[in-house]
């Protein structure tokens, strides 16, 4: 009798630690928590450089598709014969040089899309500013010059504090001033936290999914600009919630993106 | 609940004051820190809570073939299982609290965040596992009394009601969870949990493709484990007439996991599918990113599957008459199953630092890239279920003897259809190489079609062929060598691995969220460790729960003993009237 429990724990331990050893054999890959960055004015392209190689390999997850050449281009070697990713940047995107094209992809994954791939999947608003720019440093420094300096985060900061709207030069909030994606524009500026939208959210607004049927584009926009003159029918009790300053935070652009698409929802 | 506007704004501004989004607490465990111990509290409750959700069903299905097959032994196997129930019950509402306690002191801010929002599904939790634990007593304490006519039809209804609760208990937890990986697209880091909408949380992205999933998963891990106290009790036994019932038991447990396993497959694409629908990066994270060589893994063991299930097919051959026709097949199945393995758990799209790729010459493996690739996978799999099929086609016609004269037609018929889908499973599989990714991946529907419609065909003709067959003789029940009883135990602790393992994919792909972008893990445990330091929690916590099986199971044979030595003429068939019966049996 014991001599048959004795043969079952073996097997059953033996099953077990073969498990275990050859779990343990193959390359350990852990999943880091993105480091908070914070950098001084005297900030050097190597400090950046490092931070950003860190994000990109590590909790950053971008080699999970950046470096298998199917999923999304090779950043690290060559892509299509154009070179490393620093090497290509400034080229890829006529008027644009390489740290403004290589920021906009970030904050705006749909901006640039490479021929071939599809649009990357990239949560801009899970990083910081300081992580975003450390991985254009990064970037740069693939073949390329590193030009990103702690201006770029600064004037960051300061647009992201004023909420101002996207300028030319990339140095412009990361996640939610740049878009023109009228769902993303939906989302960044909370408006779902009382409209519902595709059947689920919140009632304290009107529901977007027909109120391109209740409502025109100009009823729309005025709405937008100006929510508290007039109430929707039905929500008169809400008059004063909706902030009114997206007059000021959304781009013509973004706005207009915004009331295109709820006036299209009948 | 009535909303009114006014109402709405109150709660609106009541909820933002008290949002607890932000800054989740913690409190502390002693070595191995508080993210091993609810880890370890959790799988184990899980490993119970499928083992008790799973038994049941196929208990459910024997005693009614008992019934409307008027066989005794399908009743007395049915009575067997929900007597391992009703002893893992209790065990399985002890580790619940343990994680409801851990949660409670180790997690607060995220329990007080969760109850917030589910907590009317908490108390309907609790009414349904209080249905459902009466039901099982009425249900296993009744069996002798409702034993007969209406009384045993009543019986079996607390059977498909004990199932009814379960499900609905196992139903409201999976929406916890599965909320915590796919929040709805409203809810933001600073909404308030009272501004989220109930049935919006929880009927989440992910809720039916897990229930699906954790549904047939509980089915195979059941089967598995009534086959590894089989294997044991055979081990274990004294005379011939328990042998025979325990080999008999085994084999049950054994078809039971390995038939439900060949569907797990197309639960798994779904939640796949519904995970990449919901947020691509965390599809992406799964299959291609830090958790890319779980499924390198996950081959491996499911590969041990295949080869252990199909060696005890084969073994079993040797107790039934007219199998040697057969026996000569076995090693080419063999090497199938092998080749199948091993392109199976070929790695391709991995993590790669610039090193490696330069050591590679290039993104891919200059040979392994080849094999790594979906095309080859698919192939590869879709061969080793065919193959597995016709162990178990083997195996059920090996003692028979056809009869009806289109016998060798029909069987002739049979083989094309093998051959043809065998055929299209690899056409498929080598014009992949020649198309895009996005036709290369609808490729894989036509192969699991052609599998799925050669399995329900070839079946289909069997039982017709089999129609009045004769026997070349009984099944030698208990006449299986020792060895063959290990591979059970293999299959027992390879599926529990296997789920534990899923079970640290499924909840890893989060990362260092407690729930998906909307409550950040703040912890010092926030980071998901690599496979190697997963391995060890998961095998720990096998090693926890098969040792209080073993101890649960003992225990409850002490009962059972007496019984056993002086077995009651009208409820255990004697060898010989379970050889006269068993013969089709199978």
């Amino acid at each position: 009798m014991w001599q048959t429990n004795l043969k079952i724990l073996l097997v059953v331990l033996g099953t077990l630690g073969l498990y275990t050893w050859v779990a343990s054999a193959i390359p350990q890959v852990a999943s880091e928590v993105p480091e908070e960055l914070t950098f001084s004015d005297d900030v050097t392209a190597d400090d950046l450089v490092m931070a950003g190689e860190q994000l990109f390999t590590g909790a950053g997850t971008c080699t999970a598709c950046h470096g298998t050449g199917t999923r999304a281009p090779n950043l690290l070697t060559d892509h299509a014969g154009e070179g490393t990713i620093g090497q290509r940047c400034g080229t890829r995107v006529s008027g644009l040089d390489c740290k403004a094209y290589l920021q906009t992809s970030l904050a705006e994954p749909a901006a640039f899309v490479v021929e071939g791939f599809a649009e990357m999947v990239f949560q801009a608003r899970a990083f910081s500013d300081a992580q975003i720019w450390s991985l254009v440093a990064f970037m740069q420094s693939q073949g390329g010059e590193v030009t990103v300096t702690s201006d770029d985060m600064e004037r960051a900061d300061d647009a992201a504090a004023t909420s101002a709207p996207a300028e030319p030069s990339g140095g412009s909030p990361v996640a939610a001033s740049q878009t023109t994606d009228a769902r993303v524009l939906l989302q960044e500026n909370l408006c779902l936290g009382c409209h519902a939208i595709d059947g689920a959210g919140p009632p304290l607004g009107p529901n977007f999914d027909d109120i391109g049927g209740a409502r025109t584009a100009d009823q729309i926009r005025r709405g937008i600009l100006d929510p508290n003159v007039d109430a929707a029918p039905g929500f008169d009790a809400m008059l004063g919630m909706m902030p009114a300053t997206f007059g000021q935070s959304l781009s013509a652009i973004q706005l207009e993106a915004i009331v295109t698409f709820l006036a299209a929802r009948k | 609940m009535a909303l009114t506007p006014a109402g709405l704004l109150a709660q609106a501004a009541e909820a933002a004051s008290q949002s607890t989004v932000s800054i989740p607490s913690y409190g502390s465990f002693p070595a191995p820190g508080s993210r091993v111990a609810i880890w370890v509290a959790a799988q184990v409750h899980l490993f119970f809570a499928a083992f008790v959700l799973g038994v049941p069903m196929f208990a459910v299905v024997a005693e009614a073939i008992g019934i409307f097959g008027n066989d005794s032994k399908y009743d007395k196997l049915a009575k067997e299982f929900t007597r391992l129930l009703l002893v893992s019950y209790s065990a399985t509402a002890i580790w619940g609290a343990i994680l409801s306690f851990g949660l409670i002191t180790l997690y607060p801010g995220l329990w007080n965040y969760l109850a917030r929002i589910f907590a009317p599904s908490m108390w309907v939790y609790v009414g349904l596992f209080f249905f459902e634990s009466f039901t099982l007593y009425l249900y296993y304490y009744g069996w002798e009394r409702w034993h007969d006519g209406r009384a045993k039809l009543m019986h079996w209804s607390l059977g498909i009601l004990l199932n009814v609760w379960g499900t609905a208990v196992m139903f409201i937890a999976n929406s916890w969870l599965t909320f915590m990986m796919s929040p709805p697209a409203e809810v933001m880091p600073d909404t308030a949990p009272e501004m989220v909408r109930f049935w919006s949380a929880f009927a989440n992205a992910t809720w039916m493709p897990i229930n699906v999933h954790r549904m047939i998963a509980n089915v195979v891990f059941g089967g598995a484990i009534v086959g590894a106290y089989a294997a044991y009790r055979f081990l274990t036994s004294k005379t011939d007439e328990e042998r025979a019932h325990y080999d008999w038991m085994g084999y049950v447990g054994n078809m039971i996991a390995i038939g439900a396993l060949i569907v797990l497959p197309f639960a798994g694409y779904y939640l796949g599918r519904e995970i990449y629908e919901y947020n691509q990066q965390m599809g992406i994270t799964m299959m291609g990113g830090f958790m890319s060589w779980a499924w390198i893994i996950q081959a491996f063991l499911i590969g041990v599957l295949f080869l252990a299930g199909n060696y005890y097919l084969w073994v079993g051959m040797g107790r039934i008459p007219g199998a040697e026709r057969y026996m000569p097949y076995t090693k080419w199945m063999l090497v199938v199953l092998v080749l199948g393995v091993i392109v199976w758990a070929t790695p391709h799209t991995m993590i790669a630092n610039r090193d490696e790729l330069a050591a590679m010459g290039g993104t891919h493996h200059p040979f392994l890239g080849v094999l790594g690739v979906m095309s080859a996978k698919n192939t590869a799999v879709n061969l080793m279920i065919l193959t597995t099929f016709l162990s178990f086609l083997l195996y059920r016609r090996a003692n028979k003897r056809t009869v009806v004269p289109w016998a060798r037609t029909g069987t002739m018929i049979q083989t094309a259809i093998f051959v043809l889908a065998a055929a299209i499973v690899l056409f498929y599989g080598v014009y992949g190489y020649f198309v895009t990714a996005i036709v290369r991946i609808g490729f894989s529907v036509y192969q699991v079609l052609a599998v799925l419609a050669a399995i329900g065909g070839v079946v289909t003709l069997d039982i017709m062929i089999m129609r009045g067959a004769e026997s070349y003789g009984a099944i030698r029940w208990g006449q299986m060598p020792p060895r063959s009883q290990y591979a059970l135990f293999i299959l027992a602790v390879t599926f529990t691995w296997l789920m534990g393992l899923m079970g640290f994919v499924r909840s890893g792909i989060r990362q260092h969220w407690h729930i998906w972008e909307v409550m950040r893990d703040t912890s010092e445990f926030a980071a998901t460790p690599p496979l190697g330091y997963a391995a060890q929690v998961i095998s720990w916590c096998v090693v926890i729960f098969l040792g209080l099986v073993g101890f649960i199971f003992w225990v409850g044979s002490l009962a059972e003993k007496p019984i056993m030595s002086h077995p009651r003429q009208d409820s255990l068939p004697s060898t010989d009237s379970r050889l006269a019966s068993a013969p089709t049996g199978n």
